[in-house]
């Protein structure tokens, strides 16, 4: 996605499962930290800290689309908040793999 | 947010549920002593997870818990008459004692033999820490009852209090886990708006919460799933290479510590479910050094902090859901957050407010609320073991409750379990 709701993106961080990715917008580098550290957790706290991710995410996706009825991105933004629910919910279910690959379909 | 089954896992304890057969593993506590005082002084009632029951002190100084209605005609024994170490009903005279056996059927001819083999519903008790305790699951599993500081430091040391509350246990461990609140809800208008009289204050204070919370009030946060539950660390920048960390404890089922500053007392809470609409809060305060100060009384006694005056017998808070909670506009235009007086009220005015069960698929969460959904998947992970066979490991152990929480400067590169390990051992 070229943009995001707040126009600004955030800073590359290196993967550490075990730190939460500061989730400030759902710009395209946002998304690829978060799968990068989909892709590195496997313990409760890893996935704790995604799950925690992934409702910012759904949240401020959410906002925007209540805030942005005439945007040209909803229907982008439209399938990011469901990806966003998707992947949450496989998170909750353990496969954050799986997660992972539902918002790689994404960017 | 939480799907709807699994909000639903989460917060139906009644007899039969999911959840209910979890917290039917542990100890929980029920009744303060001076509830039944005396041997044969009046029964009272007593709601939990969904089941009414009633708790008299026998002859012999033994509580018992038991059914609130007699197996013959459903009459309630609260009426009944606490007599010669048994309780008897009033309606036809049958007599239970602390085990739930009937002892007496006066009504029936004696060679039936009926009495003996009739027993009503009643779960074992335990005075223990200045609470009485039941466990209301299957006699087999019996736990280990927790060997939490507070339950072991002399009474002189602890004071503890019970309030109802109007909302499902898990809203109320929520709130008693989400640090980044504390800065909003409980904040005087000097505090939220840093004016600089605050500033010097705060300055002069020496307190570290005071300081730390006023340069960052936007912390992060770090969850470590242990032995008891989780410990939750919430970090805030304080000097150049250091960090102010808060420590508060998730005990399983449902304790919560708050952050605990050396010198101070150290303050704790127990949710306990009533049924699924409403919780009993048990608040405790304690010293492991001595018995609570002067000063540490007048806080409980001005409500100011986390205790709040109740109604005798029903434990309704005198600030309340039906009296908007004595809410002073004034006060909140002129002092501070809310207009509510007294951190437990002004918690329980939000938590209220969000209705008794919260429908957790429309909430809007973000990084903030890392505590209270690691609070959610370890109980939801916890209530789903159980349905598989695998027996709470927490209830079976009651040494790993012997912890406390911490409050702590740490050097930047230091993990903060590695650092407070000292400081988060419980001494009593």
């Amino acid at each position: 996605m070229a943009q995001n709701g707040h126009n600004r993106t955030s800073v590359r961080e290196e993967v550490n499962p075990g730190h939460i990715v500061s989730v400030q917008d759902f710009s395209p580098e946002t998304l690829r930290n978060v799968i990068a550290h989909l892709k590195a957790s496997s313990s409760f706290e890893h996935l704790v800290y995604r799950e925690a991710e992934l409702d910012a995410i759904w949240t401020i996706t959410g906002f925007f689309l209540a805030n942005e009825p005439a945007s040209s991105l909803r229907d982008e933004v439209n399938r990011l908040h469901a990806g966003a629910h998707k992947a949450h919910d496989l998170v909750a279910d353990r496969r954050p793999g799986a997660a992972a690959t539902v918002l790689e379909a994404l960017l | 947010m939480l799907s709807r089954e699994e909000n639903e896992l989460l917060t139906q304890t009644d007899s039969g549920t999911q959840a209910g057969k979890y917290f039917r593993r542990f100890w929980l506590p029920v009744l303060l002593p001076s509830e039944v005082p005396t041997p044969d002084c009046p029964p009272v009632r007593v709601r939990v997870l969904g089941e009414d029951l009633l708790a008299f002190r026998d002859t012999n100084g033994r509580v018992g818990l038991i059914e609130e209605f007699c197996p013959h005609r459903r009459a309630s024994l609260f009426w009944g008459r606490n007599e010669e170490c048994g309780l008897r009903c009033v309606y036809h005279g049958w007599k239970f004692d602390v085990n739930g056996t009937c002892v007496d059927m006066p009504n029936e001819p004696a060679e039936y033999g009926f009495g003996n083999k009739l027993r009503t519903t009643a779960y074992p008790t335990r005075e223990y820490g200045g609470l009485i305790w039941t466990y209301m699951g299957p006699p087999e599993h019996e736990p280990e009852l927790p060997k939490l500081e507070w339950a072991r430091v002399p009474d002189s040391h602890r004071y503890i209090s019970k309030r109802f509350q109007e909302t499902n246990y898990l809203q109320a461990i929520e709130g008693g886990i989400d640090s980044s609140h504390s800065n909003f809800l409980h904040a005087s208008l000097d505090a939220f708006r840093v004016t600089d009289s605050y500033v010097e204050k705060v300055r002069t204070s020496g307190t570290l919460r005071a300081k730390y919370h006023l340069l960052d009030k936007a912390p992060r946060f770090t969850v470590k799933k242990t032995d008891y539950g989780l410990v939750i660390g919430v970090r805030r920048n304080a000097e150049e290479d250091r960090y102010y960390w808060r420590l508060t404890q998730f005990l399983l089922p449902s304790h919560t510590m708050i952050p605990y500053e050396k010198g101070l007392a150290i303050h704790g809470h127990c949710w306990v479910p009533r049924d699924d609409q409403t919780c009993w809060v048990w608040t405790i305060s304690w010293n492991p050094e001595a018995p609570l100060s002067e000063e540490e009384w007048k806080t409980i006694k001005d409500e100011t902090f986390v205790h709040a005056k109740v109604e005798p017998v029903t434990f309704r808070p005198v600030r309340n859901k039906g009296n908007q909670y004595l809410l002073d506009r004034e006060k909140q235009r002129t002092a501070n957050m809310t207009g509510i007086h007294g951190f437990a009220s002004q918690d329980q005015a939000v938590q209220e407010s969000m209705g008794p069960v919260v429908d957790r698929t429309r909430e809007r969460l973000g990084t903030s609320d890392t505590a209270i959904i690691a609070a959610r998947r370890l109980l939801l992970q916890e209530i789903r073991e159980l349905g598989e066979g695998r027996e709470p490991f927490t209830a079976r152990h009651g040494d790993v409750y012997w912890v406390r929480s911490a409050s702590l400067l740490l050097k930047r590169d230091v993990e903060f379990d590695q650092g407070a390990r000292e400081l988060t051992k419980a001494e009593v």
